[in-house]
């Protein structure tokens, strides 16, 4: 494959010397011939080649590793008939289901405090320990005293997940908050807006950048909990089916659900990538 | 009649060794295009921010209409010399936003945001994005901004000193007309000698260390153009040249430049 891209070489650069190029100027120092998306690509097959590779020639046990088109086949099968009582959808949208309520009760709870921590000094005072001692507690840590407190039930496993989301939210809205240009609100001001005025139409809009920044990386830790938060009594979720699946040793569906949850982050980074560029085109404009 | 009074203040900033301005008084009246010159550090900015109610003097008096200044008010509308426009609005609602503050129903305040923007020549740029607009295109929109809010006073910290030589001439000419057709009383600050001669009904010469009043002037320009002159008439007059050499000396005085 290296190969390929060698031979490629010399053309490209016989392009980037095309007849309007001035000799002064000179050629520009582009990297020529392999971007890093074509190596990311080569990479992805060279792993799943090794992959085929270590699985037909059984290296590993089957048992351990299963072959690409096995786990792809379990995909299929997974999808159609399902796997502990529910389809690869119905598992799928449980866990989204559940990411989504601790998203928004991050957002209700940490946006606030983002902007009391941006805004003022007291608010600093009260939540900045407060989100410095929950921001580095790993979920398994925390997760029995939430179920102790709030039970197996479908509220214990929001509250995990959207504990993970809260410190994201609020520092990146606190940090949006203090970037702020003072000229800005000094403006507002003179043009007769109040405090509150001045949070509601300048600060907030401003910050919303670092707010959405903020709710993306929230969402990536949402989702890396998740198999944390299905540890316990639930009865549907991609966690809960990889779990169920380990325990039964039935590894083609614990490396199908590991894809499946990592395609699915990949998806959401990218949407929530494309909501940023309608919701705040102006973000790196000024 | 409204009157902006800034007398005797003196601010002294928190951790400086010496105040940054000591017992200036300076009065606008409406009407009256005041312009404040001198070299840095004079506190120029600092007392339009005290008539802006953004800084507190630490001495004397500031009022407006005989009412002590305690705060921002859209009495008092600032355009600052880096617009400090929003970018997530559109040029017509940033115009539209001291209407907006009021709650002001947005058929009305499209309508008088229109209006504005036709006023200061940017007819076409309402549905225009900030960043879509030039450096002068943004000051017009910051100064539309400004009289969408209906000041008694309009306070102007350099507003041109961003934009290029062409493009400040010709919003010079733009600040007139508005002034001229309005009945705000105008302060501004400045760093260019020619555009405080062209603009000012009265022109004040501030010193630095600390910064204090030297002279007052009362060029007649500003009025010669709402007669009908053109800028570039005036400012080929030879009259035009000899204010200029005694501004400069002005503010150049006792520094041995």
């Amino acid at each position: 494959m290296t190969v390929t891209s060698y031979t490629e070489r010399p053309n490209r650069k016989t392009e980037a010397v095309d007849a309007l190029s001035v000799p002064w100027s000179g050629p520009r120092p582009k990297r020529t011939g392999i971007s890093a998306r074509m190596i990311s690509a080569v990479t992805i097959l060279a792993v799943l080649a090794v992959w085929t590779l270590a699985a037909r020639l059984q290296l590993v046990s089957p048992v351990f590793l299963p072959s690409p088109l096995g786990v792809w086949n379990k995909f299929i099968v997974v999808a159609r008939d399902g796997f502990v009582d529910a389809t690869l959808l119905q598992h799928a949208v449980a866990s989204l289901a559940r990411v989504f309520a601790a998203l928004v009760a991050a957002l209700l709870i940490g946006v606030p405090v983002g902007l009391a921590i941006g805004i003022s000094t007291i608010g600093r005072g009260i939540f900045d320990p407060l989100l410095e001692f929950l921001r580095p507690i790993p979920p398994l840590a925390y997760l029995p005293l939430v179920i102790i407190w709030f039970g197996i039930g479908e509220p214990s496993k929001i509250l995990v997940i959207a504990i993970a989301m809260l410190a994201p939210v609020a520092l990146s809205t606190a940090s949006g908050v203090r970037g702020v240009s003072q000229e800005r609100s000094n403006a507002a001001r003179s043009l007769g807006a109040t405090r509150t005025q001045v949070a509601r139409h300048v600060i907030l809009p401003s910050a919303l950048p670092s707010i959405l920044t903020g709710l993306r990386i929230a969402l990536g830790a949402g989702w890396s909990t998740l198999v944390a938060a299905e540890l316990v009594a639930a009865t549907r979720g991609l966690g809960f089916m990889i779990q169920s699946a380990a325990q039964f040793l039935v590894t083609d569906v614990v490396v199908m659900g590991i894809l499946v949850i990592a395609a699915i982050a990949f998806v959401l980074e990218f949407t929530i990538r494309r909501i940023e560029r309608v919701l705040v085109p102006w973000a790196g404009r000024e | 009649m409204p009157h902006l009074v800034l007398d005797r203040i003196s601010i002294h900033y928190d951790g400086q060794p010496a105040p940054a301005v000591e017992r200036v008084s300076l009065d606008v009246a409406k009407g009256d295009f005041v312009v404040l010159v001198g070299r840095s550090g004079c506190g120029k900015t600092s007392l339009l921010n005290v008539a802006a109610g953004l800084v507190a003097p630490t001495g004397g008096r500031a009022t407006t209409n005989g009412k002590p200044i305690t705060a921002p008010g859209s009495d008092r509308a600032v355009v600052f010399q880096n617009d400090a426009l929003f970018p997530w609005l559109t040029a017509r609602e940033n115009v539209a936003f001291a209407l907006r503050l009021r709650g002001v129903q947005p058929a009305e305040r499209a309508r008088r945001a229109d209006e504005l923007l036709a006023l200061v020549k940017l007819t076409d740029a309402g549905d225009k994005r900030i960043w879509e607009l030039s450096g002068g295109m943004r000051q017009r929109v910051g100064l539309a901004r400004a009289l969408a809010a209906e000041p008694e006073f309009l306070l102007l910290d350099e507003p041109l000193g961003a934009l290029d030589a062409l493009t400040r001439e010709r919003m010079q000419t733009t600040l007139l007309d508005l002034w001229a057709a309005s009945d705000v009383g105008v302060l501004m600050v400045t760093h260019g000698i020619e555009e405080a001669l062209v603009l000012a009904t009265r022109i004040v010469v501030l010193a630095p260390g600390p910064g204090r009043l030297v002279r007052t002037f009362e060029p007649v320009f500003s009025r010669r153009y709402a007669s009908g002159e053109t800028i570039r008439a005036i400012k080929a007059d030879p009259s035009f040249a000899a204010a200029r050499g005694e501004l400069t000396d002005a503010i150049f005085e006792g520094e041995g430049a």
